[in-house]
């Protein structure tokens, strides 16, 4: 046990004085961070379009438009400039002016560049808009002025119906109050807090996957690098095979468990900090539903079965292009978990969903996000019986098989990967 | 007193091929084994079956008096062929772990590590990364990790190669001082030279069987002492002299020739000599030359090429 203990301690001191764990510990946060902050960044470091809104309907539709884009009480959207030197003889005349003013060749009459124009105008028995703008990608404005638009020609039409202003107000104003109910949300009515558990299962599953994708890729190139400097056989003489696995299994596991607690702990800081009541909340669901302890299973179950197939993997490869060739197939295993979390999350008893449960390479990812459903407890106990049932055997067969493979030399051989794995089960 | 090791009718199959075929020897505590043959003559299969590593077919091991090794692995340091280390670890840290395994503790493992090195030549070398060492360095670090522990058996699988003739010396005399304080070293080898200076006894494999098991002298003995004659003389007429049994030849510039006769188990050089003088050869120089290991290595394994 010792040997196992300091065997987990070399990997993780290894790994934690990388400066790739740093990078990874600070890549999240900063990533998230970035996502977050950089819209809001970029927004506030961009000026605020100047547009001329041209209105050729004769209906006065620009001072609603104007008030759509200049809302009381919010940032404005644009500013709007006065128009640019008359007359325009007709919608064509002033688009056809108004191009220097958009090239950037001329200035408006007070200074500065005109962004956009919208020039609103007559089309057959409706109105048209055609909005001219110096970016291609900017359609936030255009969609803002043709709804405005939109709206000023639908109150004057149901004014002309003769339906007075303040009907057409209330009119406007209706909505119904939508609440939603479920047998299963704590007071029938459903809330964020009922909503919790889905997405804290949700989020477990997306957790356990990245802990078994950077794990599973730590273990392997860890392994071939002891097996291509012969490191291995000095650690095979040294100590037995589970221990020698279970030392590097536990010694990655620390170090991805380092890196997810750095993160969490930056996530519940600020989910307490800007929502305390969430928060209450979230340590509810995984304390009064018992759910943490199904996590836990899942995780060690989930973590131990693919660590092992990596470990076990590693020794019988010498190069990262060997190393690659097996891992793509894993790779494509890896991505179904993936695609059908979120699917188990939303439809936790869709027939197909409960089927993949079963099998055991996906069954802690779909039961994590299964969970808050409350499935039967026969399913949890037997998909995690089964589940621990085929880990205990990969591990039964890992063990003569990570020997075969660290002892043996030259590129990777199937036929000994698989006659040794036959071995094993033939004894 | 009991040998450190016995290795009795060993034999490994792996399906059809057999890799070590009923090999028994046995290596009394403080001596120095060297184990000797060509390329797949079964060396590294048996060092990992004493080291328990891979299961015999058949035959047992006895180590440090244990049937199982993995009893005594902790009394054991084994150094393998093509090694490397931990690059990013420092030479203490390297040597620390690796005697934590068997058995130190961590901040002992630092301390025996920091004296090894010094006693060494790397005590400067002690805390910068392995990666940044000389291939000469990292190998000396090596050898060092499976010393601090100080193992009652120490084996050591082609511990020469790559090591300049300084570091090669060096070696010989660290070898030397692991058998002084009673521990019993094993190592493979294709250089004559390091096993005749420095075994107790040697072991020689071919084609997964042993061929010899013995002292050097013992060793050198099974190959036949050379004549050595230098003249102007037909060679052929060596051939017939008393003891000789085999001649070879080359012609020396600007005349004359070289004569090697390999002499027979037991004869003496003398009867040849004097008959050769008797014939009136024109003999200018002769020389009496003892057989080495190398020739002893030939005559064993029959020439099989390393």
């Amino acid at each position: 046990m010792i040997r196992l203990l300091r065997i987990a301690r070399r990997e993780y001191l290894a790994y934690i004085r990388t400066p790739g764990f740093w990078l990874s510990l600070l890549l999240l946060p900063v990533g998230i961070s970035t996502i977050f902050f950089a819209p809001m960044a970029v927004s506030r470091a961009t000026p605020t379009p100047r547009i001329a809104i041209l209105d050729f309907t004769g209906k006065h539709l620009k001072p609603q438009v104007v008030a759509a884009v200049n809302p009381p009480g919010a940032p404005p959207q644009a500013v709007i400039v006065p128009d640019p030197p008359r007359p325009f003889a007709d919608p064509i005349d002033a688009r056809t002016r108004l191009q220097p003013y958009l090239r950037g060749q001329r200035l408006l009459p007070g200074g500065g560049r005109l962004d956009a124009a919208a020039i609103i105008r007559p089309a057959g028995a409706g109105v048209a808009v055609d909005f001219w703008s110096r970016d291609i990608a900017a359609s936030d404005l255009a969609q803002t002025v043709s709804g405005a638009v939109g709206d000023a020609i639908r109150r004057d039409r149901l004014r002309a119906l003769g339906i007075n202003p303040t009907t057409l107000a209330q009119v406007e104003s209706l909505a119904p109050t939508v609440s939603l109910y479920s047998p299963k949300a704590a007071t029938g009515k459903v809330e964020l807090k009922d909503r919790l558990p889905t997405l804290a299962g949700l989020a477990m599953g997306v957790l356990l996957l990245m802990v078994v994708l950077t794990g599973a890729g730590m273990l392997l190139n860890s392994v071939m690098e002891e097996k291509t400097s012969r490191i291995i056989e000095v650690l095979l003489s040294s100590a037995s095979v589970p221990e020698i696995m279970g030392g590097k299994i536990i010694g990655v596991a620390a170090v991805t468990g380092t890196i997810l607690a750095f993160w969490m702990s930056i996530a519940a800081v600020i989910i307490a900090v800007r929502s305390p009541e969430t928060a209450g909340d979230l340590v509810g669901v995984f304390l009064e539903h018992g759910h943490w302890a199904y996590f836990a299973l899942y995780f060690i179950g989930g973590y131990l079965m693919f660590a092992t197939l990596y470990v076990t993997i590693g020794a019988f490869c010498e190069t990262s292009r060997e190393a690659q060739t097996l891992l793509g197939p894993m790779m494509i295993i890896m991505t179904m978990p993936a695609v059908f979390m979120t699917q188990g999350a939303s439809h936790p008893d869709a027939p197909l969903l409960r089927v993949l449960t079963w099998i055991p390479l996906f069954t802690p990812f779909m039961m994590a996000a299964r969970i808050a459903s409350d499935p039967p407890l026969w399913e949890i106990a037997s998909t995690s019986a089964l589940m621990f049932a085929v880990t205990a055997l990969e591990l039964w067969v890992a063990v003569p098989a990570f020997k075969a493979g660290a002892l043996a030399t030259g590129r990777f051989d199937v036929r000994l990967f698989f006659s040794t794995l036959a071995r094993r089960r033939a004894s | 007193m009991e040998a450190a090791l016995a290795v009795e009718g060993v034999t490994k199959r792996y399906g059809a091929f057999t890799a070590v075929d009923d090999l028994s020897f046995t290596l009394g505590a403080g001596k120095i084994l060297g184990f000797l043959g060509p390329n797949g003559a079964g060396k590294t299969t048996t060092v990992r079956m004493i080291l328990g590593l891979v299961a015999p077919t058949a035959g047992r091991v006895k180590v440090l008096g244990e049937s199982d090794p993995a009893r005594v692995r902790d009394r054991i340091g084994f150094l393998p062929e093509e090694r490397g280390l931990y690059r990013r670890m420092t030479p203490v840290r390297a040597i620390a772990f690796l005697a934590s395994l068997k058995g130190l503790s961590t901040a002992e493992g630092r301390r025996r590590a920091r004296e090894l090195l010094a006693e060494n030549g790397l005590g400067d070398f002690a805390d910068k990364p392995i990666k940044s060492l000389s291939k000469g360095m990292a190998q000396k670090v090596q050898i060092l990790s499976t010393l601090a522990h100080r193992p009652e058996l120490v084996i050591l699988d082609e511990p020469f190669s790559g090591l300049d003739p300084a570091n090669q010396q060096a070696l010989e005399d660290l070898i030397r001082g692991i058998a002084a304080r009673g521990a019993t070293v094993i190592f493979s080898t294709h250089v004559m030279q390091h096993a005749e200076r420095l075994c107790d006894q040697v072991l020689l494999m071919a084609r997964g069987r042993k061929v010899f098991d013995g002292t050097v002298d013992a060793a050198r003995a099974s190959a036949p002492r050379t004549l050595l004659l230098e003249g102007r003389f037909d060679a052929s007429a060596m051939a017939d002299l008393p003891g000789i049994v085999d001649v070879t030849s080359e012609l020396l510039e600007p005349d004359g020739v070289r004569v090697s006769a390999a002499l027979e188990r037991g004869a003496p050089a003398q009867d040849a000599l004097r008959e050769a003088f008797a014939r009136g050869l024109d003999i200018r120089r002769f020389e009496l030359r003892e057989p080495h290991l190398h020739d002893a290595f030939l005559v064993l394994t029959g020439g099989v090429p390393e």
